[in-house]
């Protein structure tokens, strides 16, 4: 008994010895209010060619880089200020009234990377990317390309993949200057604004994730959310911003988001649209509820051809005047006057596609997943399949549904 | 001492569950996109094939000599001395396979969440671990197993089912893929990430019915490889195929992309972490107990308890060796690839020879040579 009593204490005095460095603490403590925290990044290009001599810091001041195509970069970097940011829709009213939540610093570089950099020397704190919500990109720096943007936050552990990316008309320092009425946070502005337009089926649910999904697969390319600012420091999601790769090369109009939730059928419907019948002075209002798409893809002479089949439910918001009344055949006349206008459209949005080579739809990847012999003979890469969209022959067809037409009896 | 046989063979099934999923979760998506493209799938379930015939393989032989483990009866069956040199190449193997993934778990935690912690301590640490779970014995070892089992596999089918909404069929089409050219290292690489089950070698003597063995095996590929093939099948409808093949852990990015409805969780990965770690340690441990318990028997030493802290600085001077993360995939796809001989040829052959020679060992309760303490 006694070895094993002493084997006991050896083993208990061991275990404690192993046990206290591991209780000591945590090499990575990092107290919240210690951070920077970034909510938003604004990128936009620098009016200078070259960088300033004091941010420098990640090249030598004299000689020029040549890494991207954008050339040099401004990053404008939303941070946090602690103890401002309201907790809850009640809180902070009295408290921090009329200071300003975040603090906006901006820096130049010749990457995002770069950029950061400078930044860093400039805040007190390590910055902290984990709450990031919005990364706003100037039109200019994305037709220049994006592409050191995707690998610096792709590569970033911190940055979420649902953060939203826009491309926005102007200046991205402006809307991250830019202090909205309704929030206390202006990127959390911002992000209300994208999540609810998803939500009303205004806008697609095209995260960062989701964009990057699509420019990275062969048969699609990606587009994000097109933003505008207007007076008030108001924004509005004003189109898509189609890329070929990672370059931006041509927006939509803002009726043609909705057109395009139609082509790919997405669930939630929010379009509304004015119809009107030959020879009838009046107008009719369509608010969409649902849709949902088909694509139906096969070989016609060796060529791929793609049916798209899209069915739209929806509700009756208005009528211009009381000179007609609703009946079964008024109904069905609006309804084939909305599928003729709704078809026309997706036809001219799927011709633009076809014009930028920039196929937002992902025909590519239905023909690569339902016609396999076909892509592997003829197309197998990203830069084939753009050539080869430019000739696709897609046909469209749309069928809508009024189911409801509110609490009006005619 | 010797105790009665105690393990059931649910237990047995927990064991390779928890074995199966380990490290090899987070970079499964991009082993098998890389083969095959959309065909991951496919490649993922022919990897589960190949897994199957080595499990099937070592629970044949377990059934035949339902005492001993496969130190004991590979002597029996070809030699002494070949048998000899075939276990110091399991051991070897073990040893490798135990100290890369202390090295893998090392890197993914100072990649994504500790990333001033030198990454000597997460490694010595999460070694550690399993050095003192492993002084246990046979029971208290497929005990640990089973109890963690239920903190694995439903976290994990709760990721893959939410992840689910943001999944594309397309992007699983065709299922055979559109380029094959790099499927067969896929699939090895694939069943390389099953080699953990050849622990089942030293627990099929301490079940209560060993006949039961096959029942277990059965249900543990199912289950466990059931779970790599959905991870497999969520992270290519979610990302589809070119983007898995840019992403280093893509079931991390999953769970990244993931939320929990209302809001309650906006980022999964943090929750995923810390069930992954749970995950890691029981295959570490597995793997660790398993080498520690075959060097005592070669060695015919009654107690396997001083070896667990006697193999602890060779382990971690081996986890210390690739130089950087490229460098440690790189071993590491080659290792398991090199292991598949060690862990489904070298039984497979110990079975032809034993079913030739007509080899078997009746079941003796009395007497278990699984020794208990």
């Amino acid at each position: 008994m006694i070895p094993k009593l002493r084997s006991k204490k050896i083993s208990v005095l061991l275990m404690f010895s192993f046990v206290l460095p591991l209780l000591t603490g945590c090499w990575d403590r990092l107290e919240i209010e210690e951070r920077a925290v970034v909510l938003g990044v604004g990128i936009d290009k620098a009016e200078q060619a070259l960088p300033k001599p004091s941010e420098a810091i990640s090249h030598p001041a004299d000689k020029q880089l040549n890494i991207t195509k954008a050339g040099l970069i401004k990053v404008s970097a939303q941070i946090a200020v602690p103890g401002r940011i309201p907790l809850g829709p009640g809180e902070g009213g009295g408290g921090g009234g009329g200071q300003k939540t975040v603090w906006v610093v901006e820096a130049t570089g010749y990457t995002v990377a770069d950029a950061f950099n400078v930044l860093q020397q400039r805040v007190s704190r390590p910055l902290f990317f984990g709450h990031l919500r919005i990364i706003v990109v100037s039109e200019k720096v994305a037709k220049k390309g994006i592409e050191n943007l995707n690998d610096y936050f792709r590569r970033n552990p911190e940055v979420r993949r649902t953060n939203w990316m826009v491309i926005c008309k102007g200046e991205a320092t402006a809307i991250m200057h830019a202090s909205p009425q309704l929030e206390r946070v202006p990127t959390l502005y911002l992000m209300t604004t994208m999540d609810q337009a998803v939500k009303m089926g205004r806008f697609p649910n095209d995260f960062l994730g989701v964009f990057w999904n699509a420019s990275s697969a062969k048969g699609k390319e990606g587009y994000l959310p097109y933003m505008e600012m207007m007076e008030n420091d108001n924004v509005q999601i004003s189109g898509l911003a189609m890329f070929r790769g990672d370059r931006m090369v041509m927006t939509t109009t803002p009726r043609e988001i909705i057109h395009y939730m139609g082509i790919m059928g997405m669930r939630e419907g929010g379009g509304e649209a004015y119809a009107k019948l030959e020879g009838m002075k009046e107008y009719f209002m369509f608010q969409s509820r649902t849709r949902q798409s088909m694509f139906k893809v096969s070989l016609q002479n060796g060529k791929p051809y793609i049916k798209v089949t899209t069915i739209i439910e929806g509700n009756l918001l208005s009528k211009s005047s009381e000179s007609i009344s609703l009946k079964s055949d008024v109904i069905r006349a609006v309804e084939g006057q909305l599928e003729k206008q709704a078809a026309e459209g997706y036809r001219n949005l799927i011709a633009k596609t076809q014009l930028a080579d920039s196929d937002i739809f992902g025909f590519g990847e239905y023909i690569r997943a339902k016609q396999p012999s076909y892509w592997n003979a003829n197309i197998q890469t990203s830069e084939k399949w753009r050539e080869h969209y430019k000739e696709l022959k897609i046909d469209v067809k749309v069928d809508v549904h009024i189911r409801r037409v509110g609490m009006k009896a005619t | 001492m010797e105790y009665p046989r105690q393990i059931t063979m649910i237990q047995a099934a927990a064991v390779l569950i928890s074995t199966i999923i380990g490290v090899g979760v987070l970079p499964l998506p991009l082993f098998a996109v890389r083969a095959a493209g959309t065909g991951a799938p496919l490649v993922t379930v022919l990897g589960i094939l190949i897994a199957s015939v080595g499990l099937w393989t070592i629970t044949k032989l377990g059934m035949r000599f339902p005492n001993q483990s496969i130190i004991q009866y590979s002597e029996e069956i070809i030699g002494k001395w070949l048998a000899w040199v075939g276990c110091v190449m399991i051991i070897i193997f073990f040893s490798l396979l135990t100290s890369l993934a202390a090295r893998e778990f090392g890197e993914v935690v100072i990649t994504t969440v500790l990333k001033r912690t030198p990454l000597e301590i997460t490694v010595i640490v999460m070694l550690l671990l399993a050095t003192f779970s492993s002084r246990n014995n046979m029971t208290t070892f497929a005990y640990i197993h089973n109890f963690y089992l239920p903190l694995l596999v439903f976290p994990a089918i709760l990721i893959v089912a939410l992840s689910l909404k943001n999944a594309d069929v397309i992007n699983l089409l065709p299922v055979t893929g559109n380029d094959h050219h790099q499927m067969l290292p896929g699939i090895l690489t694939i069943a390389g990430l099953f080699q953990g089950t050849f622990v089942y070698t030293i627990v099929i003597p301490a079940m209560r019915r060993p006949d039961r063995a096959m029942m277990a095996s059965f249900w543990g590929m199912l289950i466990g490889g059931g779970l790599y093939l959905s991870i497999v099948v969520a992270a290519l409808g979610v990302f589809g195929p070119e983007e898995t093949k840019l992403l280093l852990w893509p079931t991390l990015e999953l769970a990244k992309t993931t939320t929990l409805p209302g809001n309650i969780l906006e980022r999964l990965d943090a929750a995923f972490l810390a069930v992954w770690v749970t995950a890691v340690f029981t295959t570490l441990f597995s793997s660790y107990y398993f080498t520690i318990r075959a060097i005592s028997k070669l060695f015919r030493l009654r107690d396997h308890k001083m070896l667990s802290l006697f193999i602890l600085p060779y382990l971690f001077v081996l986890a210390m060796l690739p130089q950087n993360i490229i460098h440690m995939y790189q071993i590491i796809e080659w290792v398991s690839r090199a292991g598949l001989v060690i862990t489904i040829g070298y039984p497979l052959i110990l079975l032809l020879i034993a079913v030739a020679r007509k080899k078997r060992r009746e079941l003796d309760d009395s007497k278990a040579t699984e020794q208990e303490d």
